[in-house]
């Protein structure tokens, strides 16, 4: 595939070196030149310096016979001219970064059918949806749709309540049909074997259908209570979307606290719902003045990694019961588990994940990508691919990969490596490392 | 190197500016006197002579103003032009309208007569006549045609006939209308002085229908559908709606006094159906529930009360006094001054609480009250929660941090201006509830108080230096303050100040 990224930042960077480890022809352009110097350097492709905007430029980069034109940089606006100068030249696939809600809040579809921009990527607010989910599912970190909602996947903190801790995978009793099948253990992904045996602070991996996911994780947590009052530490393009969207949900009392005097000011008037508190201080004081030890949920959303981390690493300790940040450059994760906040969230990895499904093209129906390249796909099984009729033990061996579940029709499988795949499943498959490769020859009928 | 400045004396005003809006008002007045001329010659009652002459001088001079603004220099528009230029064109207003008073013998002091005009101009209502009946046709027509012009605003009616004077109007515009919420139902300025004009016009004219039909004669009817709507209170009986004595007469009166202190832009909206009418909407809504929850209450009282009327009159007194006092038009059917102490207090405060902005009403308006009593109640929260970021907010529409400011300010000189009041009106040796409520009264632009000013009496009881000063509480309470006592700052006068 021929990509072309505008825009060397933190996604930009993020999604190059991934495409181009998938073996893809990437072209990284930005208007910096030290930043183009440094990235190349970095990335195995070509970095060429420039405005990605211009249709021109565009036409001389070889924009006509691009498949993928991703535009994020930081200017919402350069992106739009960019992916619509990069549909008009004829690339055959458009995705633009546009962080501002004004544009195409509600209309996604406006800017796909009139102005063919195939995906309209807000990673802020993409961000702020994670995170609401792992509010409103208790006990869980993280939680995931596949199959139009059918099924969740849902990542849990492991604590010294959960009845897994101290046994092994294959002992584990579960409420409703689930599926234990990776676990996240030091920062590194990996998949579940029964003989595995569960400790405090791991994270699991659990697939269930949607209506079972509560119950499953409620199991899996050991005490899981409803979250009613979450701390929003952060009003800017994460936290204002997060607030509505719980205010929205009803039935939690969200409070928001912004260091900016303006940006408290338009929180306050955009969410009504929602107490927002203009506070400067991000020390244990101002926290626990506001009462961060009494709330169910805090989410450290400020603008910086360093702020989240340590507003997050406070809230943990003064007790509040989860404790959640976004953390954007990667370097930084690690620290997420060393000082035991209970999960980070990515914008880049948010970027990356609908950048990196629209590469995989129609039969990838969603993913969701774990820390150190990890990540959980939803293909189809075409008729006639190698896997139709076969196994779940079988394809998992040829494509180097784990099935988690199976959506048939309607409804949701969990399988068995006796289980037979048919033509027209759609498999939701876990890759520890990137198996994808092997994921097309597997279920695809061409292959 | 610089050319040698003219040093001026005064504020340095822009003409361009101030000249059509006075000319503009003077054609205004003019007409209307014209129209009472017509009356006057067709009733041969006299008063062709009082009408005639200051019709004629002010028609051909406001028409030579309006031709010669254009040959003006123009000038830097500044916000001073635009105060200036509406408290002169209410003052020349008046003082024209006085002038029929004079020639007609009507009173013999140019005070009474400026407060009787001035009366009618700001749609007070209040009057120093003791018996209205025996003035002429023509006189009564004039009293009940200058409410009509000062209740849509002389300026919205200057804008919406005269030939639009483009970015300066707006200015002007905003002095005179200064609501809480900025209307502009239109891009040009001048298409929503018409809109505003045509609402009341029309409203007027269905008034009209409504009293020749509920009973009174086209006479009566026109004089009160123009006074109705203007929220004014002038009546061509002494004894104001109580000589009609018809419940049918007393419904209409109610439905269209409402629909006076009603915000003209809401109608406007309401007919388009447009998103943004919420906040408007939301003021109406508070208004017609004040009416309701007052009426009630008064009639609640009245029932209670061993010497009252029985429930059925007692709820239709009510509510007719409530609609006219809280819409500021001040028409009477029954004697409110011996009613229980309870239901004078509620009357007294429903003067404050007024109309919606945007009306023709006085008082505070509605929709600062509503403002005034959420950013109080915010201001407690913030004692317990000081970081707390706090918004003004009606039904979804917020309000800025220089609103909430603006309207305490407000509120501050609101009181203060009636304090002064109350403390001049009671230095001229009027008692204490005369005192406070011809105050209120006049700031409030109701025309009607307690005491010896109340239902059944007239302000002759006001020595005269009493009535110049309520000529300006009256003044102040129309334009809703700033704009008067901005000209009344130093710095106004001061050329160097931009």
């Amino acid at each position: 595939m021929r990509v072309i990224v505008i825009g060397i930042g933190e996604v930009g960077r993020h999604i190059a070196s991934r495409l181009s480890a998938e073996r893809h022809q990437v072209k990284v352009v930005d208007a910096d030149a030290t930043r183009v110097e440094a990235a190349q350097g970095e990335l195995d492709a070509m970095v060429v310096a420039g405005n990605g905007a211009s249709p021109k430029f565009l036409r001389e980069l070889g924009a006509g016979d691009a498949d993928l034109l991703c535009a994020v940089t930081q200017s919402d606006e350069a992106n739009v001219i960019a992916a619509l100068a990069a549909h008009q030249l004829g690339t055959k696939m458009t995705v633009a970064r546009v962080r501002d809600p004004e544009y195409f809040g509600d209309d996604e579809a406006f800017a796909r059918d009139q102005l063919g921009i195939d995906f309209v990527v807000n990673p802020e607010r993409a961000t702020a949806d994670d995170l609401a989910e792992s509010i409103l599912v208790p006990g869980a970190v993280h939680v995931e749709h596949f199959a139009e909602g059918r099924l969740a996947i849902a990542e849990v903190i492991l604590t010294d309540r959960s009845p897994l801790v101290g046994r092994s995978i294959g002992e584990r009793r579960p409420v409703r049909p689930s599926f234990v099948f990776g676990l996240i253990r030091d920062g590194r992904a990996i998949a579940a074997e029964p003989g595995h045996r569960a400790k405090a602070g791991d994270h699991v991996l659990v697939s269930a259908a949607r209506e079972d996911a509560e119950a499953v994780v409620a199991q899996l947590a050991g005490h899981a209570q409803r979250v009613r009052d979450v701390m929003i530490f952060g009003g800017g393009r994460v936290g204002l979307p997060l607030a509505r969207r719980l205010e929205a949900e009803g039935g939690f009392r969200v409070t928001i606290m912004e260091r900016d005097a303006d940006r408290a000011r338009q929180a306050a008037e955009q969410l009504p719902g929602t107490v927002v508190l203009h506070e400067e201080g991000v020390g244990k004081d101002a926290l626990l003045t506001h009462g961060v030890d009494r709330v169910g949920a805090f989410v450290a959303c400020a603008g910086d990694d360093r702020t989240n981390l340590l507003a997050a690493l406070h809230a943990r300790q003064l007790g509040a019961g989860i404790s959640l940040a976004v953390v954007s450059r990667e370097e930084f994760t690690p620290l997420v588990d060393a000082l035991g906040i209970d999960a980070a969230f990515s914008p880049r990895l948010v970027t990356a994940e609908a950048i990196l499904r629209a590469v995989r093209g129609p039969k990838v129906h969603a993913m969701y990508l774990l820390t150190g390249g990890a990540e959980v796909v939803e293909v189809q099984a075409d008729p006639g691919c190698r896997a139709d009729g076969r196994t779940v033990e079988d394809a998992n061996m040829r494509a180097h990969t784990h099935v988690t579940a199976i959506v048939r029709g309607d409804r949701v499988v969990m399988p068995t490596p006796k289980e037979r795949i048919k033509a027209e499943d759609r498999l939701v498959v876990f890759n520890v490392r990137q198996g994808v490769a092997e994921l097309p020859k597997t279920f695809d009928a061409a292959a | 190197m610089s050319p040698a400045r003219r040093r001026r004396l005064g504020p340095n005003l822009n003409w361009q500016i101030i000249l059509p809006v006075i000319s503009g008002t003077l054609l205004a007045a003019g007409v209307g006197m014209a129209i009472c001329f017509g009356v006057a010659l067709a009733g041969g009652e006299g008063g062709t002579a009082a009408f005639g002459i200051p019709a004629a001088a002010a028609i051909p001079l406001g028409a030579a103003g309006l031709a010669g603004a254009g040959r003006l220099r123009s000038m830097p528009l500044r916000p001073r032009d635009g105060f200036f230029a509406v408290t002169a064109a209410w003052v020349i207003a008046a003082a024209v309208g006085a002038v029929p008073f004079l020639v007609e013998g009507t009173y013999d002091r140019v005070g009474d007569a400026f407060f009787e005009s001035m009366s009618g101009f700001t749609t007070t209502g209040a009057t120093l006549l003791a018996e209205v009946e025996r003035e002429p046709d023509a006189i009564l027509l004039w009293r009940s045609v200058a409410q009509w012009i000062g209740g849509v605003g002389i300026v919205v009616l200057v804008v919406a006939i005269a030939p639009a004077t483009g970015l300066a109007t707006q200015r002007v515009f905003h002095a005179e209308t200064s609501g809480v919420t900025a209307e502009r139902l239109t891009p040009r300025i001048a298409d929503t002085a018409k809109i505003i004009a045509g609402i009341y016009t029309a409203l007027s004219l269905a008034a009209f229908g409504a009293f020749w039909v509920a009973g009174m004669t086209p006479w009566d009817a026109v004089n009160h559908g123009l006074t109705t709507i203007a929220t004014g209170g002038f009546s061509t009986r002494t004894a104001s709606l109580a000589a009609f004595d018809s419940l049918a007469i007393e419904l209409v009166a109610i439905v269209f006094m409402i629909a006076g202190a009603i915000n003209f832009a809401f109608y406007w909206l309401a007919l388009r159906r447009r998103d943004h009418l919420w906040p408007q909407a939301a003021e109406v809504r508070a208004f017609l529930l004040i009416i309701l929850g007052a009426s009630t209450v008064v009639s609640g009282i009245l029932i209670l009360d061993a010497d009252g009327p029985s429930a059925a009159e007692a709820v239709r007194q009510a509510t007719f006094t409530v609609a006219s006092i809280a819409s500021s038009t001040a028409y009477i059917t029954a004697d409110f001054d011996q009613w229980p102490e309870a239901a004078r207090l509620g009357l007294f405060a429903l003067m404050f609480v007024g109309g919606c902005a945007g009306s023709t009403a006085g008082g505070l308006k509605v929709i600062r009250v509503v403002l005034l009593g959420k950013a109080a109640a915010q201001e407690v929260q913030r004692q317990l929660r000081p970081k707390a970021v706090q918004v003004l907010r009606v039904r979804g529409r917020t309000f800025s941090e220089e609103v909430r400011r603006g309207i305490f300010a407000f509120f501050t000189l609101y009181l203060f201006v009636f304090a002064t009041g109350t403390f001049v009106m009671g230095a001229l040796g009027l008692d204490v509830i005369t005192a406070a409520s011809s105050s209120a009264a006049m700031l409030n632009v109701v025309g009607l108080g307690l005491g010896d000013i109340g239902a059944t009496e007239n302000f002759a009881v006001v020595p005269e230096a009493g009535r110049w000063f309520a000529i300006l509480l009256m003044l102040m309470g129309r334009l809703e303050i700033f704009t008067v006592l901005v000209l009344l700052t130093p710095a106004f006068w001061r050329p160097d100040v931009a």
